[in-house]
């Protein structure tokens, strides 16, 4: 029953709004928002989730001593101020110190650190394009320069070098780029149709948990 | 032979201290390279221009987090800044729950400096007469199906509380058919959502902005007619602020275009990179497939 259960609600609202989409009555309509609304209000519990789920990991870290065990106290902590400043400085509350207090941490705390994680990144797309862009077969030959010629194309020294430089950038991303972008789009499309229906018939069982047999 | 052999081994602390000279040199002094604005730049700018002042709102999700901040944040403070300037009103909202704390700062710089300089009310931007910050809400592709039956479902009230009614410039507003443009500035699969959910299921006009890593895939979806533009990581930033300086709707400084020197710099160093990395490469093949013809 524990499993069924599930699978009977995917199968029977997988159908019921599959069918909804094609019928354009008000009865229809109603049962559509209604629906929306509802899935709303559970996809908030996500939020719920995530937040145990995290908790729940942090404090088994703690308590078994692992490895940077101690960073563990950090984010708690940070989830602790973060939250408490949120909800006292929200709409619900109101309190303006707490309001001020988490723009601050916020802006001058988390987002130089989150821009500074991002940023680490050109240090090592540069190392690693030294490294390894490297016309091995006519492929990477043809990867090198098609990459090149975009790069320059972005950016103002392309078109000081020659004129046609941006044009020819803009073709390989209209057409080579968009002829594969268009293919993987398609199978994407495909496999997501395909993934859907065997889950609402109950083929593909693997989101319930465990080994999907 | 020993210099190529070195050339294809330099230490990468020494490509790590050039580009964060290639970075910090032209962030400090403006290099003023020339601005040419992309296809796609122009005509969401246009897409924008087109709206009369006054009328129905242009909605903005600000869907990325301070990560993306450096490429996508100007690409939003320009937009807001072109809309508010010519009177066109303005929703925000986010998807993402860091977007929200970025976009309502970016609001509250750029309503503040466009009431420093107005001369009457009119002029000014008045919160719910010319702009509402929504604020954040879990729920992605619902949030936008829901937009599609009645703003009111997602958002009942804005994100100070007050319900939406409230507010004189939200009162028209009920779904897509009342928004004349969706923009979503992303630096993740969101913009495909708003694509998908917005622009199909609701035939939203649906235009954007996002990384550069991430703009190549959404080509398809601006030659089928699927997005009205697109800004293209921190070059399609620069040149909707470029535009928006020679049209005469800011003289804020540019953020982006300072930035675009950076990277026009950085990318000329890695091509320099790539092409020492090749030269060596190919150099010690050579001679190594000349010794083993030797031997």
């Amino acid at each position: 029953m524990k499993r069924q259960l599930p699978l009977m609600i995917v199968l029977v609202l997988g159908i019921a709004f599959t069918v909804q989409f094609f019928i354009p009555s008000r009865a229809s309509e109603v049962t559509y928002q209604t629906a929306l609304q509802w899935w709303l209000v559970m996809s908030s519990f996500a939020m719920v989730l995530a937040l145990g789920s995290l908790v729940n990991h942090h404090v088994l870290k703690i308590k078994r001593r692992k490895e940077h065990w101690a960073f563990s106290w950090v984010t708690l902590a940070g989830l602790l101020v973060m939250g408490a400043l949120g909800i006292m400085g929200g709409p619900s509350v109101g309190l303006r110190w707490a309001n001020a207090a988490y723009n601050q941490l916020f802006l001058f705390v988390q987002a130089p650190m989150d821009s500074a994680m991002f940023a680490i990144l050109a240090f090592y797309m540069a190392s690693a394009s030294y490294r390894a862009f490297r016309a091995r077969s006519k492929e990477a030959t043809v990867l090198l320069i098609a990459g090149f010629v975009v790069m320059l194309g972005i950016i103002p020294f392309g078109a000081m070098l020659w004129r046609r430089i941006p044009d020819i950038s803009e073709w390989i991303m209209m057409v080579p780029n968009m002829a594969s972008k268009r293919g993987i789009l398609l199978g994407i499309g495909l496999g997501s149709t395909a993934t859907a229906l065997k889950i609402i018939l109950g083929i593909e069982r693997s989101w319930l948990g465990g080994s999907g047999k | 032979m020993k210099f190529f052999q070195k050339l294809s081994q330099i230490d990468r602390r020494w490509i790590y201290l050039l580009v964060a000279l290639a970075v910090i040199v032209p962030l400090m002094a403006r290099m003023g390279l020339p601005d040419a604005p992309g296809k796609y730049s122009l005509q969401l700018f246009d897409a924008v221009d087109r709206i009369p002042p006054r009328s129905q709102p242009v909605l903005i999700s600000a869907d990325y987090s301070p990560s993306m901040m450096p490429e996508l944040h100007p690409m939003f403070m320009a937009m807001a800044r072109h809309c508010l300037a010519r009177k066109v009103r303005l929703m925000v909202m986010t998807l993402d729950p860091t977007g929200a704390g970025l976009a309502e700062n970016g609001l509250r710089q750029i309503t503040d400096e466009i009431n420093a300089r107005a001369g009457s009310a009119a002029d000014s931007a008045v919160y719910g007469r010319d702009y509402v910050f929504l604020g954040y809400k879990p729920g992605t592709a619902i949030v936008m199906m829901s937009i599609g039956e009645n703003i009111r479902q997602a958002y009942p009230a804005d994100a100070y509380g007050t319900p939406l009614d409230s507010l004189p410039m939200m009162r028209d507003v009920r779904n897509y058919a009342d928004i004349p443009l969706v923009n979503c500035i992303a630096g993740s699969a969101v913009l495909n959502y708003w694509i998908v959910y917005a622009g199909a299921r609701y035939r939203a006009r649906v235009g954007g902005g996002s990384t550069a890593v991430s703009s190549a895939d959404y080509y398809p979806f601006l030659q089928s007619g699927q997005m009205v533009g697109l800004l293209n990581g921190m070059k399609g930033a620069s040149d909707y602020e470029f535009l928006n300086q020679q049209r005469g709707y800011s003289s804020a400084p540019r953020v982006a275009g300072k930035g675009m020197d950076a990277v026009s710099i950085v990318h000329l160093l890695i091509m320099g990179f790539i092409v020492l990395g090749n030269v060596g490469y190919f150099v010690t093949k050579k001679s190594a497939q000349q010794k083993a013809g030797e031997e």
